[in-house]
């Protein structure tokens, strides 16, 4: 799977968690630029992202990450479809 | 020792300084401030010390492990052995009594409690141990080769006894280089009597306000008599406590450390969660970090984390149900807040969410105060006049208008106002070239203020004992 395609699904499971349809996000996008996005909507994101991409973030990396960029190369490399 | 104290600020610390200044190496600093930071704990626990010394070399041990046997099942247990550890050291220490207490009441069972006192600070610094261990398992940092710099980390006085929660990664490349700066050191004594200022000349005249109505039995107290003691002692804490951080952090800068803020002007928040943005934020970033993701619940693992964070931070206070209870408390509204989205939240008028937030957190620091469920009960009662008590009686006005500067001070300190007038000061080039000297001016009066003060303190509590 390519990264644009993955930045494609990311971005619709975003606007899916955060409910707004003109959520455009990219690589460098962070918690800071989505006003919905806390500490504790970061599980249900990290759920969503996982379920879709058949794949689990270990908890190091779900505390971790910095920013889309980062989330998308973790998929990359795990994703089952 | 606490840094409240004359013994502290005019031996103590000079003779700290001194010394450090007197050293030329990076090694001998930190040899300096190792002996400093284990004689002021020792201080008041002098068989504690060894605790806290055993804490430093059990974990430094185990995260030299973590590093060398990273690829394999090792480095796992060594991070296992290491939680069970600290978290059983505070099992021990902090929860035995609680536990004991706990088991006799449900299963009418009859265990002694077992009579041992709690070691100061061990909250604080276990808690520093444990962000270090799983760092170092995340691959976050790397384990520190000398016990020194590792003992130096874990004792280190200005953090030692009622935090900030210092993260090993924010001042790991500090303990390895470090200077002091001439700008450091002016701040760093600034913050550092700043915080005294409101530890000595705010905190512990509140406390002396709401200890009259708190101090016995509350059920006579009038409604607004209630009232007024309670956002007396919301306000009591939050000086105490920023208070303390506040020199903590100046402390810190003295010695050419910087720590992350620890309080963030709490009270000018618009909702219960940016108020636990801003309040002891080093707390509520370790939970975040280190708990709120743990992959336990499944599919409902959002609230089910939320609730299980706020149980810890209650339990964390001390042990005792009115602090779970006050944790669980803050843990439903922000729960709430959640159910209604920002969205929602963002339509509400400003003044309604004020009243709701300040209605919320002054009555939860009610809460926090009256550990026994009785009292807590009449509090209740009392807010809304459910004991037949009177709305207003002549104690709450005398007691008004004894202190009505100092209420006014702390209403005014609690809102960024000399933050703001600094700024605008700085602003203005006319007076740029006096607010040097008032800054001065303006430390030498609060350092002699609050010095005359403890001189004849009959009232100087440190609240942290419980932690």
């Amino acid at each position: 799977m390519n990264m644009n395609e993955i930045m494609e699904r990311l971005n619709e499971v975003f606007r899916d968690v955060f409910d707004d349809k003109r959520l455009v996000v990219d690589e460098y996008t962070t918690a800071d630029d989505i006003e919905d996005w806390d500490s504790l909507e970061h599980i249900n994101l990290i759920a969503a992202v996982e379920q879709e991409f058949k794949m689990k973030f270990k908890m190091k990396e779900v505390s971790g990450m910095k920013n889309v960029g980062e989330m998308a190369e973790i998929v990359r490399e795990r994703a089952k479809r | 020792m606490v840094f409240s104290s004359l013994f502290f600020l005019y031996l103590f610390l000079p003779l700290c300084m001194l010394s450090y200044a007197a050293t030329k190496t990076i090694k001998s600093r930190n040899t300096v401030l190792i002996i400093f930071s284990l004689i002021f704990y020792a201080w008041g626990e002098p068989l504690y010390v060894l605790i806290l010394i055993l804490s430093a070399v059990v974990n430094y041990i185990l995260a030299l492990l973590i590093e060398r046997y990273r690829d394999g099942t090792g480095a796992k247990a060594a991070l296992v052995f290491s939680l069970v550890f600290n978290i059983g050291m505070l099992g021990i220490f902090k929860y035995s009594g609680f536990i004991a207490e706990n088991i006799n009441a449900v299963f009418s069972a009859d265990i002694e409690p077992p009579d041992i006192r709690l070691p100061i600070g061990i909250s604080f610094y276990t808690f520093q141990i444990i962000s270090y261990i799983v760092d170092c398992y995340w691959e976050k940092v790397h384990a520190q080769k000398s016990f020194p710099k590792f003992l130096m980390y874990v004792s280190l006085f200005p953090q030692l006894v009622a935090g900030p929660i210092v993260r090993y990664s924010t001042i790991e490349s500090e303990i390895n280089m470090r200077r002091t700066t001439i700008d450091d050191l002016s701040s760093g004594i600034t913050r550092l009597i700043f915080g005294l200022s409101k530890k000595v000349i705010i905190a512990n005249n509140l406390s002396t306000i709401v200890d009259s109505f708190f101090g016995s039995e509350i059920k006579g107290l009038s409604v607004m008599g209630t009232w007024y003691a309670v956002i007396l002692y919301a306000m009591q804490i939050y000086f105490d406590f920023s208070g303390y951080s506040d020199m903590a952090i100046g402390l810190g800068r003295i010695f050419g450390f910087h720590f992350d803020e620890n309080f963030n002007y709490p009270f000018i928040c618009r909702d219960v969660s940016e108020f636990w943005q801003r309040w002891h934020i080093s707390l509520g970033t370790f939970f975040r970090d280190y708990l709120l993701y743990l992959p336990l619940f499944g599919k409902r693992r959002k609230y089910a984390n939320l609730f299980l964070v706020w149980f810890c931070t209650g339990l964390w206070h001390g042990a005792s149900w009115n602090y779970v209870l006050w944790g669980l408390y803050f843990g439903l509204f922000i729960f709430i807040e959640q159910l209604v989205g920002k969205k929602r939240m963002k339509k509400i008028p400003i003044a309604v969410k004020h009243v709701y937030n300040k209605l919320v957190i002054i009555i939860g620091f009610g809460i926090f105060y009256f550990e026994n469920m009785k009292e807590l009960g009449n509090f209740f009662k009392n807010l809304i006049g459910l004991n037949g008590n009177k709305f207003i009686d002549s104690f709450v006005t005398i007691s008004l208008e004894n202190n009505l500067y100092l209420i006014i001070a702390a209403v005014l300190f609690c809102f960024p106002v000399a933050k703001a007038v600094g700024q605008l000061v700085q602003k203005s080039r006319r007076f740029c070239y006096v607010t040097g000297t008032a800054q001065v001016a303006v430390n030498i009066c609060l350092l002699l203020c609050s010095s005359l003060l403890l001189v004849d303190a009959t009232n100087n509590p440190f609240l942290y004992f419980r932690f």
